[in-house]
């Protein structure tokens, strides 16, 4: 079968820090 | 104090330094144990450092924060492909968890459940989307439409 792109991996995100720093 | 760790940490990610970055993480919950951005931090590294172990171990020892979309994610990526579709369950169905249940399906050869999830993703218009879907058109041998 052809191979499938990882998508799902571009929504595996950071949280934002803004308001930690 | 811990917000230089915060801006320590945000650094290491700006940089894609994901090892050093897990440290940091650690030295944050070495001061606040249940510091869930620290946590999400430390977890994101290790998948992003291809360190589906030991994200999952991180996952696991913190039964308070719900990481079912990486956990779902991380399994996809070890080959564990019922448990991934288990951990999805525990969530709402958006096309975030539908994206990463359909490449969990095409791995699994379940191709018209898979081209199901691809019909309801069409309207979400996510990037490359369509690659994805020409590939499961050509391993349901419907690769003429
Ligand atoms: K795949």
């Amino acid at each position: 079968n052809p191979i499938v792109l990882d998508l799902a991996y571009n929504f595996i995100d950071f949280p934002s820090l803004e308001n930690r720093m | 104090p811990i917000e230089d760790l915060f801006a320590s940490l945000n650094k290491h990610i700006q940089r894609s330094e994901f090892q050093q970055a897990v440290k940091v993480a650690d030295q944050v919950l070495s001061i606040a144990p249940g510091d869930e951005d620290a946590i999400r931090c430390k977890v994101v590294a290790l998948i992003k450092d291809d360190n589906m172990n030991e994200a999952l171990s991180t996952i696991n020892q913190k039964p308070s924060v719900d990481f079912s979309f990486f956990k779902a994610y991380c399994l996809y990526r070890q080959n564990k492909l019922d448990e991934a579709l288990d951990s999805l369950k525990n969530l709402e169905r958006n096309s975030t968890t539908m994206l990463l249940e359909s490449q969990i399906l095409y791995r699994c050869g379940k191709m018209d459940a898979c081209m199901d999830i691809y019909q309801k993703l069409q309207k979400s218009k996510i990037d490359s989307l369509e690659i994805n879907y020409v590939a499961g058109l050509v391993a349901a041998g419907r690769g003429s439409e």
